[in-house]
């Protein structure tokens, strides 16, 4: 035990309380800073030497306080809590407002809705029946069947736009997807060295945790703990970051609506070409281009179908003006019929079939049982009313459903966040106690010093001077 | 457990994002008046709208097609009943004719002129038009029901009805036989086979007047079985009148808000979101630093 180890002691104190002090100003200063964990000096008492030796100095009391580690408060589980939640959050959203926007294409319940141009056509029909020979009559009701035809159409199309945008949408997703992973790979890199050669590479993390965070939500990443401070990136069961490497996704699959179910759209290794499972705002844009939008694309389809299998029946069994039977009313311009290709195929009014009887002796007659016929379509069980109607209440119940559930996921995300940012976040309180206890610290070596130099001073200068 | 300042932050802007959002979609009600906007709102009441909107057409439509059945009804009514008008005339005629002591041959030829020019009057009758269809001729393509020479030319075929409920079609139409009789006996025959005869052989002018009542007699009948599916309907008309005032309110029920309840709901809303944007501004606010010297 020298005479100034309390000297030193008192310096590592000061020095101690310092380093402490700057932490502290680090956090304060990130309080509102987005993905930062605070940090805290882990303070450690030096021992003296503990090894029994002959002439050993140290008498039991330790010789100050080491400051050398600053450390990042996170909690892992927590993380990985949250890349989850996270996933499941984006992927939610996305698929909401696939729900919305679909719903909007078909624009019920309301008067300009195709279920009001199914009415209103109907209603022709009974009109041709109420004046069979009326050519006006006759005209309008082919008008309602082709504003029938153009809201279908117009249907079909929006729902198409929206899937175009969102196979955009999945490019441009995976294109940021491959940077991030770039960056993650490089940050790792950093981290390592660092970690290596001793050095705080708090900051450089936090920054790498937060594209991760990233990633979780765009493809659903998960992370896996490496030595020296490094996270490997997994997504789906594929490693997209190793260490300082990062690999690369790309998309794969049809660029049109119509080829969804021969080439679906899908997420692959950049090399190998493997599909990629992903989660997140990837997995919702998935569902929408694979399952969402091509169901209600198909539902459209079977409804022109059905509208012009039904009506072309009806219409066949009936007689127009000249007395010929009823040709087909709908069709398509390249079979088979879908609800882009759906055409009115009849521009003459007098060839409507609204007769139920053929000529007698070579004279038509103006009879309108079909036309009434076929307005009569309109109440079938299994006509295009109903199925339109079961359609539109499924895709309320599907759009309802994904709604509740999405305002579920954001309060258990915002929680898991709330309870992330509780662990790693600051506290102003807790860092104005630390200022405070750091700077008694402070003051308290200052004094110890002041009380050695005394002590000394007295020693050095008070002493052996007796009868001076 | 520790909290820190960006996680009492973070939950606060949740809860009132939560409170806003309710006044959003509470104000979006009030300023379009519709609860039901899409069909997530409510699958079930969108079911209801929809079917609700799908019978409003076709109640409509059937309204239309009442008026004109009773349009039908009425032309057809009028017709016939100035149709028996002048057939009495012809009957009084006849009579007139039978009395062959008290007419000369100059009044006897006055009387065969007059029958012949009231058959006249009947055949314009019977050929009497609705928009281009006659009134008697069945489902012809032309417009004539009977010709110059009194022979029916409409077409038998199926009756011409319109459809006056979901469930329920009413005949408009009485064709040419069912109103004058079968075709040789009708009154159209019957009459000129009078005009004839008031000069060449009076004597047959007693079965020829028992004919044309017979003739009377059907076009009676056709009148009583006009009127009373005039009266029919008239019923419907009522029916229908009544179901679309039930619909409109059923409709209203299911799509529009109720505008008092709902005005108290976004007032509740609003107190509810002042107190949380207050109380988040007082917990926000406070840090050990407002009490350290």
């Amino acid at each position: 035990m020298s005479t100034f180890s309390s000297l030193n002691a008192a310096t590592t104190a000061l020095w101690a309380q310092r380093r402490a002090l700057d932490v502290t100003g680090q956090n304060i200063a990130n309080v509102n800073t987005e993905g930062y964990s605070r940090q805290r000096v882990d303070l450690q008492a030096l021992g003296g030497s503990v090894v029994p030796a002959f002439f050993s100095t140290s008498n039991g009391v330790g010789s100050g306080v080491s400051a050398d580690e600053v450390l990042r408060i996170r909690d892992a589980f927590l993380e990985g809590r949250g890349h989850t939640e996270h996933a499941n959050s984006a992927r939610l959203t996305v698929e909401n407002e696939t729900y919305e926007l679909v719903q909007q294409a078909f624009r019920e319940p309301g008067d300009t809705g195709l279920q009001s141009l199914l009415s209103e056509m109907w209603s022709g029909w009974e009109d041709v029946a109420n004046q069979p020979q009326d050519e006006a009559a006759r005209g309008q009701v082919l008008k309602r069947l082709e504003t029938l035809v153009g809201g279908i159409h117009f249907s079909q199309a929006s729902l198409g736009s929206q899937w175009t945008q969102s196979r955009e949408a999945l490019d441009v997703l995976v294109a940021d997807v491959n940077a991030a992973a770039a960056s993650i790979a490089d940050l790792n890199k950093a981290i390592q060295r660092a970690t290596q050669s001793g050095l705080p590479a708090n900051d450089l993390s936090d920054q790498r945790d937060l594209l991760v965070m990233k990633l979780a939500d765009q493809v659903g990443a998960t992370v896996r703990h490496q030595d020296d401070g490094v996270l490997d990136v997994i997504v789906g069961g594929m490693t997209l970051v190793a260490g300082s490497t990062s690999a690369t996704f790309a998309t794969a699959g049809t660029y049109t609506v119509d080829g969804v179910t021969a080439d679906p759209p899908r997420i692959v290794t950049g090399a190998g070409g493997y599909t990629v499972r992903a989660g997140g705002t990837a997995e919702g844009q998935l569902n929408s281009l694979t399952t969402i939008i091509p169901s209600y694309r198909n539902a459209l389809d079977a409804t022109a179908v059905n509208l012009a299998a039904s009506l072309n029946a009806a219409h066949a069994a009936g007689f127009d003006l000249n007395g010929v039977a009823g040709t087909p009313l709908l069709g398509s311009g390249s079979p088979p019929i879908t609800a882009a290709s759906l055409t009115v195929l009849i521009t003459d009014p007098k060839l409507i079939a609204a007769s139920s009887v053929g000529p007698t002796a070579g004279v038509p007659a103006l009879d309108h049982g079909n036309a009434d016929a076929i307005a009569q379509l309109r109440k079938s069980t299994t006509g295009v009313d109903a199925g339109y109607r079961k359609m539109i209440v499924e895709l309320g119940v599907q759009a309802a459903v994904a709604g509740r559930n999405l305002d579920i996921q954001s309060v258990i995300s915002t929680q898991v966040d709330a309870a992330r940012e509780s662990v790693a976040g600051v506290n102003i309180d807790e860092e104005m106690t630390n200022m405070l206890s750091f700077q008694h610290a402070y003051s308290a070596a200052g004094r110890l010093i002041t009380a050695i130099d005394e002590t000394l001073d007295k020693l050095i200068n008070g002493t052996g001077i007796v009868g001076r | 457990m520790r909290i820190t300042q960006r996680a009492v932050a973070l939950t606060s802007l949740q809860g009132l994002n939560r409170n806003l959002d309710a006044v959003g979609k509470l104000q979006q009600q009030l300023t379009s008046g519709r609860l039901i906007s899409q069909p997530s709102d409510s699958p079930t009441g969108t079911n209801r709208a929809m079917q609700t909107r799908f019978d409003q057409a076709a109640v409509a439509q059937q309204q239309r097609n009442i008026g004109d059945a009773k349009s039908w009804l009425a032309q057809t009514d009028s017709t016939l009943r100035e149709m028996l008008d002048t057939t009495r005339r012809v009957r009084d005629l006849t009579v007139q004719g039978m009395n062959t002591g008290a007419t000369s041959d100059t009044s006897a030829q006055a009387l065969a002129t007059e029958v012949a020019s009231l058959r006249e009057g009947l055949l314009s009758l019977a050929n009497r038009n609705i928009s281009g269809r006659p009134l008697f001729g069945g489902v012809t393509p032309g417009t004539k029901a009977y010709d110059a020479t009194g022979a029916y030319v409409g077409q038998a075929g199926p009756p011409v009805t319109r459809r006056v409920s979901d469930t329920e079609t009413v005949r408009v139409d009485t064709t040419g036989p069912d109103a004058f009789g079968p075709a040789g006996n009708d009154l159209f025959a019957v009459v000129d086979r009078i005009a004839t005869d008031v000069l060449a052989n009076p004597t047959a002018l007693a079965t020829h007047l028992d004919d044309l009542d017979a003739v009377m007699k059907t076009m009676l009948t056709a009148v009583a079985d006009v009127g009373s599916r005039a009266a029919r309907v008239d019923r419907e008309e009522q029916v229908n009148a009544d179901r679309a005032l039930t619909l409109s309110s059923q409709l209203a029920e299911t799509e529009n808000i109720d505008l008092p309840n709902t005005i108290m709901r976004l007032q509740m809303q609003q107190v509810g979101y002042e107190a949380a944007l207050a109380a988040t501004a007082k917990a926000l606010s406070p840090t050990l630093l407002d009490y350290l010297r």
